[in-house]
């Protein structure tokens, strides 16, 4: 009987103290491998001396000689800013191969040089937001590098940018069989002299940031401006007055610019 | 088996495309064509000229890059007050509709059953001697595609030349509600308002309409007005979520004819709350009811009285049993009315005009704006859109509508016939006095046997596909096939589901091969001139039907001459001597389009809707009629009609006028009409509603944008949207295909779940475009009691997996 209750009074003191136990957990369910020996043991073999967010404790006797205020780690200490990743003063020295790559692949992209170019990729009824995510100020991540918008903020980003198919249509053959040909982009404006600033060769109507894809670290390889620096580009490149489509530019060839009269000069 | 190969290829020419974000050599997708054209473009002797764009009613215009007789290019028009230099994905595309490798070049007749090509001449002939055999079963279906000139040929040459009425216009499926509520409300035809009114309102109110997609560029034009910080409430009524949802600040999801309870309810509340514009309608308004046992448009006056008793059951609960749209809802709406220091503008399109109750949604729209007196300031306006470039110009001005005469006369009026034939010198009598078939009728008529009373046994197709677009094909279209005594003829550009049927095949030219003029959405009417010449022995439109009347002058018939002995259609040059039209070659000799419209503008004058010369809108990117001669002799455009401010035909001093009321007391009508249930319900054997419409990306039937490789890779296929909870419950996956099935036909369609639309549990959209799966096997041929225009917007069926569908058959 004093047998039974012994065994029955040790039963109660281990069920007791293992509820005391897991009674303390938290009960917060820790993910697997947490408790793995080797993490705990790194977290345990912290020392002060190798880590300068742990601060010793010290008793009362010590606290006359130790200085207080702020850790290591909070303490200043001179510091290097860190390369920017685009050198506005880089020498930029556009290479002939770069620049028909660049062109190949724009125009790979448009129907014809002017047309709005299409989107590579499915659009998955994104709205206009996750469009500028990536394109308004352009972005480059993971090697690859979005398309700068090179027009003002406009709502409705497909009404003029065609994307690729849905996601469930993609296998669907899209192909077309068709004749036209869209004219070709520009290869270059044209210069009075040799040195000189070369006009715009294409209209500026939806292109008013030039720096989409001529400059900075968005610019198209061969197509980038060697000055980025300079801002104000129509100061020294002249725009076409009809590509601009401006007011009864159809009438106005260069030869055939309204002018005063000649100057009467009597000859003598 | 090549088709797995080169989608592979595509895929991985668009996975190349998608990759080569990163800048370095990549395999280049194929966008830009290349194929054997000896001189590429290169952008010497490339020369610009505007044209409108070939694809909606909304009006853009484009500039056209022309190299080497070729287009090569085009631009959004900076001086085009529609657009102002935006387009669409459309739009910026549209020169590429000319170049398909599939083009017509050559008339071709079925002989024994196979496609022939003969020449022009006999195809002429052909046409000729079967109408002059037997004109009065002859039938000419043509579109709101039509250039005006093209309408007005083909309406003078049926009603004063055949004395033959069986004409009408595709438009009639588009748009003929919107002309039936304009007439009912303002006894004539076309909005009062114009774009406009979209840069000044405060509430965009879009009834059952997808702007975002259909007239992207209009929308565009009020979503921008945010970017800019300007406030705009857009509100959008719809049964399934779009694009234009996305923008929009309310979403009402409505059912199938909600609409009408809805414009019902909110005049309920106008009224009850007291807060109507009493002072507009005391001075500007009667009220209308439709109790007479045969319903007329003009309908029978009632009392404010009367009104208010027959309104007041739509109260804004029972309204939300009607519509769905909840209780307190409807009461925005109604307080948002009630509010005059607000502008609201209300923009519709196909979701009110295919409705077998579309004249009734039309006119309650309109009365819901005039009984708040949001009616005539700009930005307060009740406005229908169109999708064709000319359904206003050619189809509603021009009237080329199987009861219609040119400028608002209809063929029931003695007087307005009386006129015609005096205006085309035409032998008194000569224009018949009982309408012709509208075009369902017209096409049971066509394609029912002879013998069992199918009285039309020769058509002639211009310009527009009704093997596609018809409701009900296996009732209206596909039985043509095999009717040996039926003759259909079709002009077009492209082999299509029409041509499919075709006896005989006639190629036309098309958009900046011609010339031409439209009419858009706005009451603008545009200009073009041709600038490239057609492929092969494509021709004009305008000039196939010239050459008919000219064949059938010669053979004799009687309709063909004026009162003087003249053809009908005789141009002179300056020493009066005749230039023969007729011969293609010397087509261009003149410019026909221009003889035309100017005896055409004679017409217009009666109903206000005045014209200016030809001349004026060669300068102009379009002119909003009544265009008025000012003493300086410059042409002035109306914005807003009927309002005092802008309408030079308003009575000096009146604020309001509408000069050409029903009621002949200058005033508008408010109509009252009962709520009616649709047509046909879904049912436990056809449980689902089904909604057909339109993508962005391609235009209609897809005849034009689908040869585009940017559009068609865009959206290469019909699909049917569904609710996730609908395709889980029937097992059906993304992109798997199902079968849609209704009481008169079946289509196979892949599932788009989540889609670019989002259609509520229980129904489900397809869209029409896609020649390869035509949802119209499927569709109602059910029509309004008054436009004869039907509805394609709701319908029951049910959605089978296809391994079911096969088991069952």
């Amino acid at each position: 009987m004093n047998r039974l209750t012994m065994i029955f009074l040790s039963l109660v003191i281990a069920v007791a103290v293992i509820g005391y136990f897991v009674g303390i957990g938290d009960g917060v369910p820790q993910p697997d491998g947490y408790y793995e020996s080797s993490l705990v043991d790194a977290e345990l073999s912290r020392t002060p001396a190798d880590d300068a967010k742990l601060i010793p404790a010290i008793s009362y006797a010590e606290i006359a000689d130790t200085p207080m205020g702020p850790t290591k780690s909070w303490q200043t200490m001179p510091q290097a800013l860190p390369d920017a990743d685009y050198d506005l003063y880089t020498q930029i020295e556009p290479s002939e191969a770069d620049k028909e790559a660049s062109s190949k692949l724009r125009a790979s992209r448009r129907a014809f040089n002017g047309a709005p170019p299409v989107i590579p990729h499915p659009v998955e009824n994104t709205t206009d937001a996750a469009c500028y995510a990536c394109h308004s100020g352009g972005v480059k991540m993971a090697g690859m590098k979005p398309s700068v918008m090179s027009h003002q903020f406009l709502g409705n980003c497909v009404q003029c940018h065609a994307p690729m198919a849905p996601a469930p249509f993609q296998d669907v053959d899209a192909d077309v069989a068709t004749n036209f040909v869209g004219l070709p982009a520009p290869k270059q404006g044209e210069r009075a002299y040799q040195g000189a600033p070369p006009t715009i060769p294409h209209s500026q109507w939806m292109r008013e940031n030039c720096n989409a894809c001529h400059g900075g670290p968005n610019g198209w390889a061969g197509m980038e401006s060697t000055h980025p620096w300079r801002t104000n580009c129509t100061q020294c490149h002249a725009p076409s007055a009809t590509l601009d489509q401006m007011p009864d530019a159809e009438l106005f060839t260069p030869q055939d610019v309204p002018m005063l009269p000649s100057l009467d000069v009597v000859e003598n | 088996m090549m088709d797995t190969k080169r989608r592979n290829f595509l895929k991985s020419a668009a996975m190349a495309a998608a990759g080569s974000m990163v800048a370095g050599n990549m395999s280049l997708p194929v966008v830009q064509a290349d194929q054997g054209v000896s001189d590429l473009p290169d952008g010497d002797g490339l020369s610009w000229n505007k044209a409108p764009c070939r694809f909606c009613g909304t009006g853009c215009h484009v500039q056209v890059g022309v190299e080497d007789g070729r287009v090569v290019a085009i631009a959004g028009d900076k001086a085009a007050d529609v657009n102002k230099g935006l387009l669409c994905v459309k739009g910026y595309h549209v020169g590429g509709i000319l170049y398909g490798k599939d083009r017509l070049t050559q008339p071709l007749l079925r002989k024994d059953g196979r496609l022939t090509e003969i020449e022009w001449d006999e195809a002429i002939e052909i046409i000729a001697k079967r109408i002059f055999d037997s004109p009065e079963t002859f039938a000419f279906y043509g579109s709101g595609q039509w250039t005006i000139p093209e309408g007005y040929a083909a309406q003078k040459f049926m009603k004063g030349g055949l004395s033959n009425n069986h004409i009408d216009p595709n438009a009639r499926l588009c748009m003929a509600s919107a002309v039936t509520g304009f007439l009912a409300t303002y006894g004539v035809d076309e909005p009062a308002g114009c774009y406009q009114d979209l840069d000044e309102c405060d509430v965009l109110i879009l009834w059952g309409n997808n702007p975002a997609e259909m007239h992207p560029v209009l929308f565009s034009r009020v979503t921008d007005r945010r970017s800019r910080g300007e406030t705009v409430r857009i509100i959008d009524i719809g049964t399934r979520r779009t694009r234009t949802t996305d923008a929009a600040n309310d979403y009402l999801e409505m059912k199938p004819h909600g609409d009408v309870a809805i414009s019902l309810g909110i005049m309920h509340l106008l009224i009850e709350n007291d807060n109507y514009d009493k002072s507009f309608v005391e001075k500007h308004c009667n009220f209308r009811g439709d109790e007479a046992d045969t319903p007329t448009l003009s309908g029978e006056p009632i009392s404010e009285d009367e009104f208010r008793k027959r309104i007041a059951k739509y109260t804004p609960e029972r309204v939300e049993e009607l519509s769905g749209v909840p209780a307190d809802e409807i009461r925005m709406l109604a307080d948002l009315f009630a509010d005059r220091d607000i502008r609201i503008t209300s923009l519709w399109c196909m979701g009110m005009n295919q409705h077998t109750m579309g004249t009734a949604i039309n006119s309650l729209v309109h009365g819901v704006h005039l009984l708040s007196g949001h009616f005539g300031r700009p930005g307060d306006a009740p406005t229908s859109l169109t999708g064709q470039p000319s359904a206003c110009g050619t189809v509603r001005e021009v009237g080329t509508l199987s009861h219609a005469l040119p400028g608002g006369r209809v063929i029931a009026n003695p007087e307005h016939r009386e006129q015609c034939e005096g205006f085309w010198n035409v032998r008194d009598g000569s224009i018949n006095e009982v309408p012709g078939y509208h075009t369902v009728e017209m096409f049971e008529r066509f394609t029912k046997p002879t013998a069992e009373g199918g009285d039309i046994t020769t058509m002639l197709v211009q310009v527009t596909n009704p093997g596609q677009t018809l409701p009900n094909l296996n009732a209206l279209f596909n039985d043509k096939k095999g009717l040996e005594d039926k003759f259909l003829i079709v002009s077009d550009v492209y082999p299509t589901a029409t041509t499919a049927l075709a006896d005989l095949i006639l190629p036309a030219a098309m958009w900046v091969e011609k010339n031409g003029m439209f009419g858009n959405s706005e009451r603008r009417t545009q200009q073009w001139f041709k600038m490239v010449d057609p492929p092969g022995e494509a021709r004009d439109d305008c000039w196939m039907t010239i050459a008919i009347a000219r064949k059938l002058f010669e053979m004799g018939h009687e309709g063909m001459k004026d009162k003087d002995g003249d053809f009908i259609f005789a141009v002179k040059d300056d020493d009066g001597q005749e230039i023969p039209i007729w011969e293609f070659d010397r087509y261009y000799d003149t410019n026909v389009d221009k003889h035309l419209f100017e005896e055409y503008r004679l017409f217009t004058r009666m109903k206000h809707k005045n014209l200016a010369p030809y001349e004026e809108y060669v300068k102009a990117r379009g002119l909003r009629w009544p265009v008025v001669e000012q003493e300086d002799g410059s042409w002035r455009e109306t914005r807003f009609r009927f309002s005092g401010f802008d309408d030079p035909f308003v009575e000096e001093g009146q604020e309001f006028d509408f000069y050409h009321s029903t009621s002949n007391d200058g005033r508008a009508q408010i109509w009252f009409h009962e709520y009616q249930p649709p047509p046909e319900v879904p049912d436990d054997e056809y449980p689902m509603w089904l909604c057909t419409g339109r993508v962005l990306e391609h235009w209609h039937t897809g005849t034009m944008t689908r040869r585009l490789a940017p559009l068609n890779r865009a959206m290469p296929t019909a699909y049917v949207e569904m609710h996730l909870e609908d395709a889980k419950a029937a097992n059906i996956r993304q992109g798997e295909v199902v079968t849609i099935e209704s009481r008169r036909g079946v289509c196979d369609l892949p599932v788009w779940i989540d889609g670019r639309g989002r259609p509520p549990r229980g129904t489900v959209f397809v869209p029409f475009f896609d020649e390869s799966k035509l949802i119209n096997n499927v569709t109602l041929e059910a029509y309004d009691p008054f436009s004869k225009q039907p509805d394609y917007k709701k319908c029951a069926v049910r959605v089978v997996k296809k391994s079911a569908a096969k088991v069952s058959s």
